[in-house]
């Protein structure tokens, strides 16, 4: 093991300072302009023009240039801070049903078009636990699970519709937003 | 001698009026319907149409009908009603309600709030989306609480409340109900305690 003097001798060693060549940076820029001259760059050309040319502005058309710059960036951060407005986000809800005799289980409702085929309900192995996730923008969903193809079955976890116009229920499920 | 004007107007309906009535009988989703009641709900959804109403929920009610063996004439009887609660609905929240809260307002309507319930939570939550709000309120009742209380519970919330806070309420009173409180007590209590909250400080 080191003892505290070593380590000290070490930490003073590297805080020592270096005195540096003054001609260093000479040597170090005459050996880069020595080297042949590489690919010819794109972005020169766009660079010599724009360094090449005088731009004058007018006082008036100064302050024309700086209102459309304000209205650019007034836009872009309009657009930016308000994407749900263009797109609203989508979320992905899980819906659950235990029904451990159903060969099948189908979520329908308003955000498959109340079509059995599009939403077919995964069985997890072991048990009767069915589920299904669906990604959901804002909006207020009726929604009923099809077992077997036949018989119509409300989601216990989730309010019921008060308006049972077709003889079977439906639940309700709110995705806030809009 | 026809006005120009007169030519525009003209000009308008020929080109808009055949594909609005195309878009109802176009929507392939409505070939799910017996060819006897087809024409009946798209006229019925034409209409809607016509005087701005959103015509997606009544196109989701009849497929709903369609699927679960409804007979046309209830399927009709029940987008007739669902369109006329949209525009009960839209009366009650202002012309510029979104689609969204058009329906959650004809819930709320046929789950028994008056049209000034709807008013009064529109104007509690300001510029804000209503959806939510009306759709507690409904869901409370589906879950027995009284018309009255659930109205009162959610117009006290309505003002401060953000949507989060809402969905939290209604979960609170639905555990409640779960393990065995009377639905109004459980609204009661909870609105109760969400005040309190809201005004710290006060016993």
């Amino acid at each position: 093991m080191f003892d505290d003097d070593a380590v000290e001798r070490v930490v003073r060693y590297l805080r020592r300072s270096v005195r540096i060549d003054p001609a260093l940076d000479h040597r170090v820029m005459e050996e880069i302009a020595a080297l042949p001259a590489g690919p010819a760059v794109p972005a020169g050309g766009v660079w010599r023009w724009l360094t090449g040319h005088r731009l004058t502005l007018t006082p008036l058309g100064a302050l024309g240039l700086a209102a459309a710059f304000v209205v650019a960036v007034v836009g872009v951060w309009r657009v930016r801070a308000a994407p749900d407005a263009v797109e609203p986000a989508l979320r992905g809800f899980q819906f659950v049903l235990v029904e451990p005799h159903a060969a099948n289980v189908s979520l329908v409702g308003d955000f498959n078009d109340w079509d059995a085929t599009r939403t077919p309900m995964h069985r997890t192995p072991g048990d009767g636990l069915w589920s299904a996730v669906v990604p959901l923008e804002p909006g207020r969903y009726r929604y009923a699970f099809l077992i077997d193809g036949r018989l119509w079955v409300a989601d216990p976890t989730a309010p019921t519709t008060r308006d049972d116009d077709f003889g079977a229920p439906s639940s309700v499920l709110t995705v806030g937003g809009l | 001698m026809m006005r120009a004007s007169g030519y525009a107007v003209l000009l308008s309906f020929c080109l808009v009026a055949p594909f609005s009535r195309a878009a109802a009988q176009g929507d392939p989703r409505l070939e799910r319907l017996d060819e006897a009641t087809r024409p009946v709900v798209v006229a019925l959804i034409d209409s809607a149409r016509a005087v701005g109403l959103p015509v997606n929920p009544l196109v989701e009610r009849a497929l709903e009908g369609a699927i679960k063996g409804a007979p046309g004439a209830t399927i009709a009887t029940a987008v007739r009603r669902l369109a006329a609660d949209l525009g009960r609905a839209r009366d009650a929240l202002g012309p510029g309600a979104s689609p969204v809260e058009l329906d959650a307002g004809a819930a709320a309507l046929r789950a028994g709030a008056g049209p000034d319930v709807l008013t009064r939570l529109r104007r509690a939550r300001g510029h804000r989306p209503v959806t939510m709000a009306l759709a507690v309120l409904t869901d409370l009742v589906a879950r027995g609480v009284p018309i009255d209380t659930a109205t009162t519970a959610v117009l006290t919330l309505a003002a401060t409340a953000r949507d989060e806070d809402l969905v939290d309420f209604r979960r609170a009173v639905e555990r409640d109900i779960a393990i065995g409180a009377p639905p109004a007590a459980a609204a009661s209590i909870r609105v109760n305690a969400a005040a309190r909250e809201a005004r710290p400080g006060r016993p």
